[in-house]
């Protein structure tokens, strides 16, 4: 276990003929770990095992080392389980309050004064404390996300399984997440998926990436970006030996190269780089794993 | 001046601030003209330790009423027939218990029951085919994926999955029962009661069935195969032979039998099933 609070031993999920995940070895510890990867690439599949939802296929997923497979320890994985899934449904005329409520009803907070404080807390974590009795369905699609993430901050579980959690969440309250995430990341694992990197640049000490169901690196945010030093410039033009290449704003063109370019005017490189970098380079060759 | 003046009781509320409004309004209004129950609030506001007063549970309980959702009918419901509130809310939510899914049912059967009483005994075939799968529909829509949209929160909580389907279906019974005995009643020829072991039955087959499949996908197989079934024999068969004795024991059998195997495989209901 080396001190992992999540460890995955040669995991594989299938659905039918369709293989989402394959022979997954993770171990998780303390802090932020960002998922990146593109659409079915496993995300959400490997999330859903993590959080209890689904079996696996093939392995051991074992989650503050209990076995996800085994009923009771199952259990008490979820007692200690903050999970918000890719897509959340709500019952018809709830409101934000009465859906946590709901949830944390079901999460064992049976007082009813201490469970309705804790609701008014995680939802004024996530900045809906003036929509507390709005009906979920005239809010705008960021704040029925909220209303989402709040259910999973209930209790500040130690363990927090989170599916695009930003999606659809404005530049400010995105920030003000980030602040929530970061203060819990102090004393629980956040395992969050995104396909904004700049969340994951902006949170997480490590980066899963994953591609296919396998997994393509693992490993620091910073050593990631580090491998597309040198590899990014700016030019009037779109570089012909460029992997990726697009107008910014400026009206100047950014270029990201597999290969390191002399003679142009290099940028620090972003994570966003990095992993398009890693995404183009889907031969295998180059790639890094921990 | 009356010679009224506020009774002592009073007093403390109105000077702890725990009185109603329209209590206090009352007491304002008279102090207002009477000194000596003025100087009676100024002896107790004075000899009152005002800092006993938690104006903080004074705004949760203020925010408390505002926020805190009133129960649904059905919920008021079972809790008046004993059912604790927090297990009346977790039940309450399901879709199955929303007016439009028993109203849908509840006219399906009627219309079934009032073709058997206009066509006599003829159509009881449909009255058969429709009334003992009604109940179990309701039973899948009240813990299927497709119509439980929050069901995935729900599932990694820790509350036991076996608990709630037993507490939907349970709650399904009591209300949709009921309304087959009801129905039951226009039948003409029938005692009511031979209705509810072959319902009783089907919901087991659909509880027993959803630990492989989906409940949804169970309730629709069990229902189309009922229907069929009645329909193909009705020439062969009267539909009255199928709520004889004999039949009745089976059902019985088949509900035990269903029930154990739901008991021994209720483990594999705690898992997402991957949709399709």
């Amino acid at each position: 276990m080396n001190g992992s609070l999540i460890s995955l031993r040669g995991v594989g999920r299938s659905f039918g003929a369709t293989q989402a995940l394959a022979d997954v070895d993770l171990d998780l510890g303390p802090g932020v770990i960002g998922l990146l990867g593109p659409n079915g690439a496993g995300k959400t599949t490997l999330l859903r095992l993590l959080a209890t939802a689904l079996p696996p296929s093939r392995g051991e997923v074992r989650v503050l080392g209990r076995d996800v497979e085994v009923p009771a320890q199952r259990t008490e994985i979820r007692r200690r389980l903050g999970y918000l899934p890719q897509e959340v449904g709500f019952p018809r005329g709830f409101t934000a309050f009465a859906f946590v409520d709901y949830i944390a009803l079901l999460k064992e907070w049976a007082d009813p004064a201490v469970r309705h404080a804790e609701v008014r807390r995680v939802l004024n974590l996530v900045g809906l404390s003036h929509a507390t009795t709005k009906r979920i369905r005239a809010m705008s699609g960021g704040q029925r996300r909220r209303v989402a993430l709040a259910q999973a901050l209930l209790g500040s579980p130690p363990v927090l399984i989170l599916d695009e959690p930003t999606t659809g969440v404005d530049p400010e309250q995105r920030v003000t997440l980030r602040t929530v995430l970061a203060e819990l990341a102090r004393t629980s694992i956040v395992v969050l998926s995104t396909h904004q990197t700049e969340d994951v640049a902006a949170l997480c000490e490590r980066v899963v990436v994953l591609d296919q169901g396998r997994v393509r690196y693992d490993g620091a945010v910073t050593d990631l970006v580090r491998r597309a030093a040198g590899r990014v410039w700016l030019a009037d033009q779109p570089d012909p030996a460029a992997t990726v290449s697009w107008r910014t704003g400026t009206g100047r063109y950014r270029n990201v190269a597999a290969q390191a370019r002399d003679g142009v005017q290099h940028v620090e490189p972003s994570l966003e780089d990095a992993y398009l970098l890693l995404r183009a380079d889907r031969s295998g060759t180059g790639m890094v794993t921990r | 001046m009356t010679g009224w003046h506020v009774d002592d009781e009073t007093l403390r509320r109105y000077v702890e601030r725990i009185d109603s409004v329209a209590e206090g309004a009352s007491v304002e209004q008279h102090v207002l003209r009477c000194e000596r129950c003025r100087a009676r609030v100024n002896t107790a506001a004075a000899a009152a330790d005002l800092a006993v007063v938690d104006l903080d549970a004074v705004w949760d309980r203020t925010r408390g009423a505002i926020e805190v959702p009133r129960p649904s009918v059905f919920e008021r419901l079972l809790t008046a027939v004993g059912v604790p509130s927090d297990e009346a809310r977790i039940v309450a939510v399901a879709s199955a218990f929303h007016g439009v899914w028993l109203v849908g049912v509840a006219t399906v059967i009627a219309f079934a029951a009032l073709a058997a009483k206009i066509g006599g005994t003829g159509e009881l075939w449909f009255v058969l085919a429709v009334a003992p799968v009604a109940p179990c529909l309701l039973v899948a829509v009240s813990y299927d994926w497709r119509w439980d949209p929050a069901l995935e929160p729900e599932m990694a909580t820790p509350y036991p999955v076996l608990r709630l389907v037993l507490l939907r279906t349970i709650a399904v019974l009591a209300l949709a029962l009921p309304a087959v005995l009801l129905l039951g009643l226009l039948v003409p020829g029938q005692p009511p009661f031979v209705w509810l072991l072959p319902a009783v039955g089907f919901v087991a087959v659909v509880l027993a069935a959803s630990t492989w499949i989906n409940p949804l996908n169970a309730a629709t197989t069990v229902s189309a195969a009922w229907f069929v079934a009645v329909w193909l024999t009705r020439r062969a068969y009267s539909p009255t032979e199928v709520l004889e004795a004999r039949t009745q024991v089976a059902f019985l059998v088949l509900a035990a039998a269903s029930f154990c195997v739901f008991v021994v495989r209720g483990h594999h209901l705690t898992q997402l099933r991957p949709r399709g």
